[in-house]
């Protein structure tokens, strides 16, 4: 350790939405690493008084650990050279640490030290091809501090798409159910459901969810209602997590619309909303169309998001997506990489920066704010950037700042080019300013609760003992870039803002019941077309327990 | 099959990492490896390998040798070098050490296939898994290289494999460009032959006719690059083959980048991956596990507390600033560049056959090869993670003891300190 075993919090105004307490003076206890009604008299404390209190963070959606990931990391020397991480002095005993490199995508230790440093504790990667599941577990394994987990990759699978074609979508449940288990996974990826199966065979992209991939009779719409109900039917504790098709482009809120409503009643959840907003397109120029996708989502309980706020500055977009990727490569002129994944999916990253003077990287900044703002249940709307798609997770703290203060927005406003944010919200003067129970809720209690987590995002007994304590501070993006005391486990890892421990955390991961009929046909596809052997594709040696659901 | 799990066992004889491998063993050895090429089966062998500790030609007790390694590396400027045959399990605890230690930190790679990752970080590339060559491309043009040789189940496994999802084996078009005597694979349908100084010139050529740019009325062999172009860009998917690796002849440097170029433009009216060929013994997996854990995969210098990019001094000329150097692996996989290189320095080798390495050494400490005694990740060529098994017992683990080295040296850290 790392830690007394017993600590109690003293004194500090604890946001603990999950459990109704909205900045009362409390103090918070733990005992083996877990939240506790009360600790004996003489228990080691932590003086809090002054100070505000909250969960550890969670990221439900980060690209952070992955074969995808590494590929951007081989293609930015520049960035690590420009960022060099020392190893962290950490307290004597617990370890040596190491350095590193930064960047939009850090090095695997880095980005551990940095997430802790936050006052992150728990996050999750959010597009892993099945395949390559195995890289991200050794990551991971060298991505410290970190509760983590992946979703996996199943929205243009091969073997999915056979099955619905074929009529036999009912096997789907018991695929999913398989996979999710055999690669370690937590939940189901869907990213442009058929489009990048569509960029692979010739047909470059689907745009639209009815629009046929190839001369099947599959659409996008029937990938996301078989995988939604797949993963609702399996109780999964986190729903199929959509990026839809289109994203990025010009008029693409009539697909978003259209996806939500394909999928009106089943419980799902639709990743970084703000690149799926755009109103325009067809000569029209680009608008925000935020306040309409909002608004379905306001109505609809049953569906949640993240964000992706773009942040100015560089990011680096890395994704599933491989057409949206060629066509930001064929017209921002930048390196660009394209892997094409066997059977699964695919990849395809280009280094990019967001700059106030451009008209759409400020529409981009403007929408996500929009949606942050006109979202009416926070508990639904999640805090991210997509990093380092929007920018790199280091920004949350600007972010959290640009929401609780309208003055710094209007401060950014004025820099930004106004081109194109006529008629949209946010040029209309939203005055809605987050509170700090709102941003405990977004950036914890509610990731944790869409995410299935119940030992995450709260503070009440039987919670994972992870606390962020920061110190009161008038400028917000400080006072989140650097808190006074983070506690993993119990353990206290960051000490007057410094990092002092930083324990291996926890893989999350689920394994369904299925029925094991189903792989007499998946053995026969892999024999057929994969260059990987069946028996060698299971990641066997995933660590910690899996959820298990289902018998 | 292997035992243990019962899955079959993968070849890291070469890049292509065949994970169809039957092993049958006899009175712990390998008996026979099914499936496995030539190469494959000389990769195998019996699975024998020695178990010796020496220091200075002695056999010595683990910890003494395990000692001296430590003294050596963190006594004053020092290298690790990940050689081939060891599991991306060790390649980590090695570069940790190197970390620990502040030393530079290299791979074969730097001395080899350093060249096509260095034109994939300025430019980017456009690639596939191999499985997406087997199941899409209705074209293959292989560059200067007939797999065959180094790559023995390359053709059969992953380029011309008849099952397919998306193209029939009749409806593959085979092409060989021959550059010099680099001659493509004897399965080609159609040849292209390119005098090595009409290479780099044939490909500029090729990108300008696949963007639409006007290239008529040239001499004979550029025109018909010309014309392969074109009908690279008629095809459905295309994929190029080339060797990553160095070959027995020194290629233009600007190959890597003109067919990383032709690859990148062929997406704007088809679809195209080039298949860069790698060496095996988990070659790719060194490259990887150093890009995640220092951010660059090869030439990496620790001096100054991170790491630092030094892709201008590959291993053999980085030796000449180092005391020290720990290679970690297979010392027959270590370039014959970097073996001049280590001349009059303390070298401690740590891997398959340490103690028969081909150079001069001062402390040996055998231990296994990553898929016949040590289990654990292994890359393939294109950065697929496979999982290879011990097949049968052998050495101490190449972990284990890089983890006794890291104790080593952190206990010695201690005792400097007090």
């Amino acid at each position: 350790m790392s830690g007394p075993e017993r600590l109690r919090i003293v004194g500090g105004a604890v946001h603990d939405p999950a459990n109704g307490v909205d900045g009362e003076v409390r103090d918070v206890c733990i005992e083996d690493g877990r939240i506790v009604a009360a600790v004996p008299a003489g228990a080691p404390t932590l003086d809090a008084r002054g100070m505000v209190v909250m969960p550890g963070g969670v990221d439900i959606h980060a690209h952070f650990a992955s074969s995808s990931c590494n590929h951007a990391r081989r293609l930015l020397p520049e960035e690590h050279t420009a960022d060099p991480v020392r190893a962290p002095e950490l307290a004597d005993g617990d370890g040596p640490s190491r350095s590193g490199t930064g960047g939009t995508v850090p090095t695997t230790f880095s980005t551990g030290y940095r997430y802790a440093g936050l006052g992150y504790t728990t996050a999750f990667d959010a597009a892993v091809a099945p395949l390559t599941a195995r890289h991200t577990h050794a990551e991971l394994d060298d991505t410290p501090v970190l509760d983590a987990g992946c979703f996996a990759l199943m929205g243009n699978d091969e073997y999915l798409i056979r099955q619905i074609a074929g009529g036999e979508a009912a096997r789907a449940p018991d695929y999913v159910a398989w996979l999710l288990g055999a690669v370690g996974a937590y939940a189901v990826k869907v990213v442009n459901p058929g489009g990048i199966e569509a960029w692979k065979s010739g047909q470059r992209n689907l745009t639209a969810i009815d629009q046929p991939l190839g001369s099947t009779k599959v659409t996008p719409r029937a990938i996301l209602e078989t995988l939604a109900d797949a993963a609702n039917g399996l109780r999964l504790p986190h729903p199929i997590h959509i990026h839809c098709n289109s994203l990025g482009q010009a008029g693409n809120s009539a697909t978003t619309l259209a996806t939500m409503q394909a999928l009106a009643g089943r419980r799902a959840h639709f990743t970084h909303l703000q690149f799926h907003c755009y109103g325009g397109g067809a000569g029209a120029p680009w608008s925000s169309a935020a306040s309409t996708v909002i608004d379905h989502v306001n109505a609809h309980p049953e569906h949640s998001v993240d964000v992706g706020q773009v942040m100015f500055g560089p990011a680096t977009t890395v994704t599933a997506d491989g057409p949206v990727e060629y066509l930001l490569y064929s017209t921002s002129g930048r390196k660009w990489v394209n892997i094409d994944i066997e059977l699964e999916t695919g990849c395809g990253i280009v280094p990019y920066s967001y700059k106030e003077k451009a008209a759409v990287a400020t529409l981009q900044w403007a929408i996500g704010l929009e949606l942050f703002l006109l979202a009416k249940d926070p508990w639904r709307v999640v805090l991210s950037t997509d990093h380092p798609n929007g920018g790199s997770f280091l920004a949350y703290p600007a972010l959290i700042q640009l929401l609780m203060d309208r003055s710094a927005r209007d401060e950014q406003l004025k820099r930004a080019n106004p081109k194109l944010l006529a008629g949209g919200a946010i040029a209309d003067g939203l005055a809605r300013e987050y509170s700090l129970n709102e941003i405990a809720i977004v950036t914890r209690a509610g990731p944790a609760r869409l995410l299935g987590l119940s030992r995450k995002g709260h503070l009440g007994v039987g919670a994972d003992g992870d606390v962020t304590v920061y110190a009161r501070d008038a400028d917000i993006a400080r006072m989140f870039s650097s808190p006074r005391y983070v506690l993993k486990a119990g353990n206290l890892i960051v000490e007057e803002g410094q990092l002092r421990r930083a324990p291996q955390g926890r893989r999350l991961h689920v394994r369904p019941g299925f029925d094991e009929a189903v792989l007499k046909d998946v053995r026969r596809h892999f024999d057929a077309y994969s260059t990987v052997a069946f028996d060698n594709y299971a990641v066997r040696d995933v660590p910690g327990d899996p959820v298990r659901i289902g018998s | 099959m292997s035992p243990g799990n019962g899955s079959p066992a993968v070849c890291l004889g070469c890049g292509c990492a065949c994970d169809d491998i039957a092993i049958t063993l006899s009175g712990g050895r390998i008996a026979a490896a099914a499936n496995a090429c030539a190469l494959g089966l000389a990769w195998y062998g019996d699975g024998s390998v020695p178990s010796r500790v020496t220091v200075n030609g002695v056999p010595s007790a683990r910890d003494a040798a395990v000692r001296q390694v430590a003294e050596a590396i963190g006594g004053g400027r020092a290298m690790v070098y990940l050689a081939p045959d060891i599991t991306t399990e060790a390649q980590r605890e090695a570069i940790a050490l190197a970390d620990r230690a502040g030393a530079r930190l290299d791979s074969a790679t730097s001395d080899t296939a350093a060249i096509g990752i260095l034109v994939g970080q300025r430019r980017g590339r456009a690639a596939a898994t191999l499985g997406e060559l087997r199941n899409r491309a209705d074209m293959l043009v292989f560059w200067a290289v007939d797999p065959g040789t180094r790559y023995p189940r390359y053709l059969s496994r992953y380029a011309l494999n008849p099952s397919a999802t998306h193209v029939t084996s009749g409806g593959r078009a085979v092409v060989a460009v021959d550059v010099g005597s680099a001659r493509g694979p004897g399965e080609a349908k159609a040849r292209l032959a390119l005098a090595p100084g009409d290479e780099v010139a044939a490909l500029g050529l090729m990108r300008a006719a696949v963007v639409g740019r006007d290239v008529s009325e040239l001499p004979a062999p550029l025109a018909a690059a010309a014309d392969l172009a074109r009908r690279m860009a008629q095809a459905r998917y295309v994929g190029i083959v080339h060797d990553g690796e160095p070959g027995s002849e020194p290629a233009d440097p600007q190959r890597a980048e003109g067919l990383v170029a032709l690859a990148q433009a062929l997406n704007g009216p088809t679809r195209c991956a080039l298949s860069s060929l790698r060496a095996g013994g988990n070659r790719s997996g060194a490259d990887t596990a150093m890009t995640w854990q220092t951010g660059f995969p090869f030439a990496v210098d620790f001096g100054a507390g991170f790491p630092r990019y030094r892709p201008d001094t590959p291993a053999s000329a980085a030796l000449g600033e180092v005391a020290a150097v720990l290679i970690v692996g297979s010392p027959e996989g270590v370039p014959p560049a970097v073996v001049d290189a280590l001349a009059g320095r303390r070298v401690a080798v740590i891997g398959p056959r340490a103690s028969e390495a081909p150079f001069p050494f001062e402390v040996a400490i055998d231990t296994g090869v990553a898929g016949i005694h040590e289990a654990g990740i292994a890359y393939r060529m294109d950065d697929v993670p496979l999982p290879v098994p011990q097949l049968i017992p052998g050495p101490p683990a190449t972990v284990s003891v890089l983890k006794s080295v890291a104790a080593m040296l952190r206990a010695g850290a201690k005792g400097a300190a007090r």
